[in-house]
């Protein structure tokens, strides 16, 4: 039984061995063999993976080196610009006009701002709403290019220690030192010294300015544009390691900024103040220039403007109040404003009179009040209507008598006038170191057909022989002009550099002056005597010269022109209109025997230049010499 | 018939034989933990506290694999159904009770916290071995259906977690385990063939990062700053290390944190920037010996069990060296998958060394077997 029982087993179990082929199938040997197979393809494609990633590698570290090389110091890198301290700006005496101070902003680096909404909100909340410019806040936060959006330019301590209270609400602000340029007389130097502003792309497409390296502003306008070169220096820079985060890890190498030149200008400052007082509610300019050197001592536009206000971008604002001010304080009347000379062109258009042959100084013209020219239904009026009687040119000029003109002008002819004219620097630039300087105008035949399609008319000659009609001068034109008189036409062109500090050596480059002469060819000197001579009259013969009612100066004689420029036609009456009044102009020399300075004023719809302009130069002359009285001691 | 004549450990000499591990197999394990601390050292700018950590824990894994080298393979297979089932429970326990932050992967046992995903990187091929150990070779279609469930749901639930790079490496090494047991290639091309097939599946399955991920790898440059960025600056890294490399303690990329990660996922960048095309190469050869090393001891088993098990292993470790730097060198996707006994981390390295102690055992135990 026992055997039988074991034979049934033996066989159950052949059964199922040889259902699942145990004897075949699980053969140890052919399963290793098996195994072996695939262990064998496995190695086969593990090298062959590992001879890809190999390859791989070799490319990216060895083929493609340079090209990763150069990512990666690329991405390390940082140069970030260092500015350079802007040289300051000195009047002739050393006194400070332009400055920098250290200031602060409130800022808060970009990549601390999480969510520019609840920013936003918090910046709201928190910081005094009169403070800031949320507008400004945003376009900042939208600009890419800006790493670090400012709150609040130019905080004080103390302002900020009031928002310090709430620190807490926005922990990621911080004060971030700044340089500031400050204007110690914003208002009286304004149109000398122009602003600073942010840089534009005009400013990168200008040929004048250069821009240099993470350089944030720029002169815009006056001396801090003619000179921006000087004045910004040379910008350094730091070489730094950053991190994936942009944070500075360290510095690798620094190259320091060479701090910009200072400029010393040839403004007496005192002198300018004094001036602008004088000006302060008036339209109008005066300039007061050394004929010997070309010297600018002073250059007033008024009103002027807070050129301060300019520093860390003016707000739209107030921008656009100064833009829209009737006043037109932005305008540099001094360059820039076109005026009628008026009675101021008289002596110019007497000595090509007297050099052409016109007239001599004996020649009268008879005058009754008006002048008659063929073909004019209306009479060419002098401004005294009973007449000056019989006039010779010294006397024409000591009274202004506008009859005497007309005659010499129609006697002598546009066609000479406008040729001859140019010699005293009207119709064009006198290049001073200012840009966008005004050209003036000097009208002749062709630029009549030019503009106007229409022949030149023999009234316009006469016009012109008064210093109206078309003719215009800027007041520094006139100056330049009123110089050549002064020294026989050996003046130089105006500027307003003396020198130049080198911020390394401290030597300084004084302005060669003789190298800008301005030539006026006077043939005749007899001829610019008898000029001279009525412009004496003019302030010294009492009761004769249109300016002799002013009080005299001690010992110094002034010679000058009045000037009123018509704006509107006497013959529709009388107007009390401001803007309607005539311009009154003057333009002087002192003191008469010897020059020194020539002032030309000219006050807007100021009215008469003998009883408006006249005044002011003879006080700006008198100021001169008081302060600077051993000036005129030493060669009286 | 097979006969048994004793255990091939009497021919070995020396401590190696005493302690039953592979000496050649060590000392290259050893050679990468020593890169892989120096490497952690210099890109943490020299904090000695995380090479202190991670040479604990390489302390911690060589003990775990010499008491593994110890465990008779007999054992392994008896105990192998209960170690899958177990951290099967514990995969279940991770999806309700799980802690981290994004990935909720971890299981927190008051005492250590670890992730039940790391211990079936061991088990499934464990479990797959187990299971084609006492079956006819080549196997059935019933039984690869039953292999393919053992690897699948645990691969599913771990996705579920969800760690889209620890799933894939599971699913590779079961599909590893499962060919290697012999299935017909043309068997193995339908498979292949059905996963792709499923791939839009498991796209509209995949979180949002994910998919982000994958699309970045697909086109890497398209986003510079953004998904993109890591691809690139480990390029970049790699790369500017050249052919010697920048030096140690020079790697500028990966210090400087441009390569995100440098001392875990990242580290080959970061290993590759300092010590060039040379270490990288020296690197990747020693683990090429020591997959190569693991598939001859696999065809010197004595049994299914060993053999399956010993080359899965093996080749799953070379396979996850293949994926961590696939991913640094833009070859493969950023999934997130840490670079075998080099990259900084707990859990991983232990698993490593318990997988390379197995690996060992099954050399160890071989029975010389004679006809």
């Amino acid at each position: 039984m026992k055997t039988k029982a074991r034979k049934d087993n033996i066989r159950k179990r052949n059964k199922i061995e040889e259902k699942y082929s145990w004897d075949r199938m699980n053969d140890a040997d052919e399963e290793r063999r098996s195994h072996s197979k695939r262990a064998i393809i496995a190695s086969i494609i593990v090298l062959a993976i590992f001879t890809t990633y190999v390859f791989k590698l070799y490319q990216v570290q060895v083929s493609d080196y340079e090209y990763y090389a150069i990512k990666s110091e690329s991405n390390r890198i940082r140069i970030r610009p260092v500015q350079a301290l802007r040289g300051n700006i000195y009047d002739r005496n050393g006194q400070i006009l332009a400055k920098n101070v250290s200031t602060f902003d409130l800022i808060i680096k970009k990549e601390r701002i999480k969510n520019d909404d609840v920013f936003l909100n918090t910046v709201n909340t928190v910081l005094p709403k009169n403070k800031i410019d949320l507008v400004s806040i945003k376009e900042q936060l939208t600009n890419r290019k800006i790493k670090e959006v400012t709150l609040i330019p130019n905080i004080n301590l103390e302002e900020y220690s009031i928002i310090s209270v709430d620190k807490h609400l926005l922990p990621e602000m911080e004060l971030s030192p700044k340089a500031k340029r400050e204007y110690l007389h914003p208002f009286s130097t304004s149109h000398i010294l122009g602003y600073l502003g942010k840089v534009s792309d005009s400013d990168i497409y200008s040929d004048v300015v250069k821009i240099q390296e993470g350089m944030t502003e720029i002169g815009k306008l006056g001396v801090e544009r003619f000179y921006q070169n000087i004045l910004s220096g040379e910008s350094g820079y730091e070489k730094l390691e950053t991190d994936a985060l942009g944070e500075i890890i360290r510095t690798i190498e620094t190259k320091d900024p060479r701090r910009g030149d200072d400029i010393y200008l040839t403004i007496d400052i005192d002198l300018q103040n004094y001036i602008y007082t004088l000006m302060e509610n008036k339209e109008g300019s005066v300039i007061v220039m050394n004929p010997n050197n070309g010297e600018v001592l002073a250059l007033v536009s008024a009103p002027g403007y807070d050129i301060n206000l300019f520093t860390k971008s003016i707000s739209s604002k107030n921008y656009n109040k100064l833009l829209n001010d009737p006043r037109k304080p932005m305008i540099n009347r001094a360059i820039n404003g076109q005026y009628p000379p008026g009675s101021t062109l008289k002596p110019f258009i007497g000595l090509i009179a007297l050099e052409e042959g016109i007239v001599d100084s004996k020649k009268l013209v008879s005058c009754t009040g008006a002048y008659l020219l063929n073909n004019h239904k209306r009479p060419f009026k002098c401004w005294k209507k009973e007449g000056h009687g019989s006039t010779d040119l010294s006397y024409a000029l000591t009274q202004s008598c506008d009859v005497f003109f007309y005659r010499i002008a129609e006697l002598t002819g546009i066609d000479i006038i406008s040729d001859k004219i140019n010699k005293y620097g009207f119709g064009q630039k006198t290049y001073i170191d200012l840009y966008n300087e005004s050209k003036g105008l000097v009208p002749d035949r062709d630029w009549k057909y030019k503009i106007k399609q229409q022949p030149w008319f023999p009234g316009e000659t006469l016009n012109v022989g008064i210093g109206q009609g078309y003719f215009l001068v800027t007041p520094l034109q006139l100056t330049l002009a009123t110089s050549t008189l002064a020294t026989a036409g050996k003046t130089y062109t105006p500027h307003l550099l003396k020198q130049i500090r080198d911020s390394k050596t401290d030597r300084m480059d004084v302005y060669d002056y003789q190298d800008n002469k301005f030539i006026t060819n006077y043939p005749n000197l007899d001829y610019l005597d008898i000029v001279h001579h009525a412009m004496w009259r003019v302030t010294n013969e009492r009761g004769v010269g249109t300016a002799s009612q002013m009080k005299k100066i001690r010992n110094i004689e002034i010679a000058g022109k009045t000037g009123t420029a018509q704006v509107y036609s006497l013959d529709k009456g009388k107007t009390d209109i401001k803007n309607l009044q005539d311009h009154a102009l003057f333009i002087s020399y002192a003191p008469f025997e010897n020059p020194k300075i020539v002032v030309t004023v000219i006050v807007e719809h100021g009215g008469g230049g003998s009883s408006t302009a006249a005044p002011i130069a003879r006080d700006v002359i008198e100021f001169y010499v008081n302060t600077k009285e051993e000036l005129f001691s030493k060669n009286e | 018939m097979s006969e048994f004549i004793g255990d091939s450990q009497r021919h070995y000499n020396g401590i190696s034989s005493v302690l039953k591990i592979d000496a050649k197999i060590f000392i290259a394990i050893l050679l990468i933990t020593f890169l892989g601390l120096v490497t952690i050292y210099s890109s943490s700018s020299g904090d000695l506290s995380l090479v202190i950590k991670q040479a604990t824990r390489i302390v911690i894994g060589i003990f775990t694999m010499i008491f593994i080298a110890q465990v008779h393979p007999d054992n392994l297979r008896l105990f192998a159904p209960f170690l899958y089932f177990i951290t099967f429970v514990l995969l279940v326990a991770v999806l309700f009770f799980g802690v981290g932050n994004t990935a909720d992967r971890w299981l927190d046992l008051f005492f250590f916290r670890f992730q039940p995903s790391e211990l079936m990187k061991i088990f499934v091929p464990l479990m797959v071995a187990y299971y084609y150990s006492n079956k006819p070779l080549p196997p059935k279609s019933a039984y690869l259906l039953i292999a393919s469930l053992i690897v699948l749901v645990p691969v599913l639930m771990i996705m579920k977690q969800p760690d889209l790079g620890t799933a894939l490496l599971i699913g590779m090494s079961g599909a590893i385990a499962i060919l290697l047991a012999g299935i017909s290639l043309k068997f193995f091309l339908a498979s292949s063939l059905t996963i792709i097939l499923l791939a839009p599946v498991l796209w509209m399955n995949m979180h949002d990062y994910q998919k982000q991920r994958v699309l970045t790898f697909f086109n890497p440059e398209s986003d510079p700053m953004g998904a993109g960025y890591h691809l690139l600056q480990s390029k970049i890294a790699l790369g500017s290390g050249g052919f010697f490399g920048k030096g140690l303690f020079n790697g500028t990329q990966s210090k400087l944190g441009f390569v995100p990660e440098h001392s875990t996922d990242f580290i080959f960048t970061a290993f590759g920037e300092e010590f060039g095309f040379l270490g990288v190469l020296l690197l990747l050869s020693l683990y090429l010996f020591i997959a190569l090393r693991g598939l001859s001891i696999s065809v010197k088993a004595t049994d299914n069990f060993g053999r399956i098990l010993s080359g899965t292993l093996s080749l799953t470790l070379f396979l996850y060296v293949i994926v961590n730097v696939g991913m640094v060198i833009g070859f493969l996707p950023v999934v997130g998958a840490p670079l075998p006994f080099m990259s900084y981390g707990g859990t991983s390295m232990v698993t490593l060394f318990a997988t390379v102690g197995i690996i060992m055992s099954i050399k160890s135990h071989q029975r010389i077997l004679r006809k």
